[in-house]
């Protein structure tokens, strides 16, 4: 077999933005994510049932769609469901902070539970509002709990961000397939593909079983 | 346990030239099926210690949670200061900032120091500056003696300690009313007796407590008055003296005998 590896170096440039877009959707999902999934969390445990409702409404609807069939459906069903004309960029974060806020949600809805409710009493004795319960006292030592899940989320985020791919975002897999597509080096770019992905994502996953042996077990 | 003189406060209940602070009327609670208390009535003056004494189980925890409305009172009604206590949330807050609740557990919040635990009501509920939470912070724990814990995390304090942090939490609201839950039921032997002198240092003080306890030796020498539980009823109450040498009821005779407590 007649093996070319310079396609590589030769798109290197493409690969390097490609990485680039990758780190850049996974930062800005989680960063949007985060927050967006203590809110839609504070709605499911909300007082009134209509926000209860709406909460669960949307955790079970966004958990359990195909996260590529969301992606497809930002793109081309969005723009004329609400005449928003987003780019391919804009379009795969909105997918994913979909989709990766629904999980979020149901950690930090796990995480809160799992304080104990005298920790709650505690607060609420001093005079502490149920927002000032959550914000000073549970969601505090929840987010310390839950550190090591939403570490895990994140490398699984950061491979699926390739799934925007499929809209032309110009991310690695996009990139990657784009230089398959024009140099057909079909092997050598899926395999360089592969290497690039597993080398940014092997320290990450290092990094989670590292915060796994940190915060997984105190108190 | 026969060195022990009942203390002077408790010959007389304080004078009812005051109106009580804390009044229940035939409290009810239910849980289910289980009625936990079952028409409780009994009051608290300004300035005293009235103990809360009986079985596990008989309702004495509960009154003091529906006290400060971290339980609802299913009938009857609870006073605080000649008023019912609210039903909203809000006011619940208003009448909750004038109690200060010590629990079983401590129930401190771990991921703040000693001094944070102590600050965060002030600063939080009250909205008192950083700097003046963090001074009062302080004078609190030089006053229950752990000035030298301040930076100190819960896990790494005693049981005794963290519930004497805990007493300072409370007492940072500077509250009319101190509320105790079995302070010294999940504490080594050796350290019940620091969290118990600072409460009698406070009784002293003429802090306002009520006091869950299984310590009978606190109820007699610090409490004014003691009420005796049973099956979510009062079966007896009255001043130390009364309860622990010449109780009229039978069954708080035989409670306090398996206790092993020689009057």
């Amino acid at each position: 077999m007649n093996l070319d590896w310079s396609v590589a170096w030769q798109y290197r440039g493409m690969l390097a933005d490609g990485v680039v877009v990758t780190i850049l959707l996974t930062v800005l999902t989680m960063a949007i994510s985060v927050p967006a999934g203590i809110g839609v969390m504070l709605l499911r445990q909300s007082r009134f049932p209509i926000l209860r409702a709406i909460g669960l409404v949307y955790v079970e609807f966004f958990r359990n769609l195909p996260l590529i069939l969301l992606v497809y459906w930002s793109f081309y069903v969005l723009p004329l469901l609400i005449d928003l004309q987003l780019s391919p960029f804009a379009t795969g974060l909105v997918a994913l902070c979909l989709n990766v806020t629904a999980y979020n949600s149901e950690t930090f809805r796990a995480g809160v539970n799992s304080i104990r409710a005298g920790q709650t009493n505690a607060g609420l004795a001093l005079g502490m509002s149920r927002w000032q319960v959550m914000r000073k006292v549970v969601l505090p030592q929840a987010l310390r709990r839950i550190l090591p899940v939403l570490a895990s989320t994140w490398v699984s985020l950061f491979k699926d961000t390739s799934l925007v791919s499929v809209i032309a975002v110009g991310d690695l897999a996009h990139a990657a397939l784009q230089v398959r597509s024009q140099t057909f080096r079909v092997l050598e770019m899926l395999t360089v593909m592969a290497l690039i992905y597993w080398s940014l994502g092997y320290p990450q996953a290092k990094l989670v079983d590292w915060i796994h042996r940190k915060y997984g077990t105190s108190e | 346990m026969s060195g022990m003189e009942p203390n002077a406060r408790d010959q007389a209940r304080k004078s009812a030239a005051e109106p009580p602070v804390v009044v229940y009327e035939g409290v009810v609670k239910r849980f289910g099926d289980f009625t936990a208390l079952n028409g409780v009535s009994a009051s608290v003056n300004r300035g005293e210690v009235v103990c809360l004494i009986g079985p596990s189980g008989s309702g004495k925890s509960t009154l003091l949670r529906c006290t400060n409305m971290l339980e609802t009172v299913d009938g009857g009604r609870v006073l605080f200061d000649d008023a019912p206590l609210p039903t909203t949330e809000s006011e619940a807050r208003r009448v909750r900032r004038r109690m200060g609740m010590v629990f079983q557990n401590f129930e401190l919040f771990p991921h703040m120091t000693a001094l944070e635990n102590v600050s965060v009501g002030p600063q939080t509920v009250l909205g008192a500056s950083a700097r003046s939470a963090r001074d009062r912070a302080q004078a609190l724990l030089d006053k229950v003696g752990l000035s030298e814990k301040a930076d100190s995390y819960p896990n790494t304090l005693s049981g005794g300690q963290q519930q004497r942090v805990a007493i300072a939490r409370a007492l940072a609201m500077d509250p009319e009313v101190m509320l105790f839950d079995e302070p010294t039921s999940a504490l080594d032997p050796e350290t019940i007796g620091e969290v118990l002198n600072v409460m009698k240092q406070l009784a002293e003080e003429g802090m306002t407590m009520i006091v869950v306890t299984h310590e009978m030796a606190f109820a007699r020498r610090v409490g004014n008055w003691v009420i005796v539980f049973d099956h979510g009823r009062v079966i007896e109450q009255g001043p130390p003296a009364q309860i622990f040498e010449r109780p009229h009821e039978e069954r708080t005779r035989e409670f306090l005998s398996h206790l092993a407590w020689s009057g």
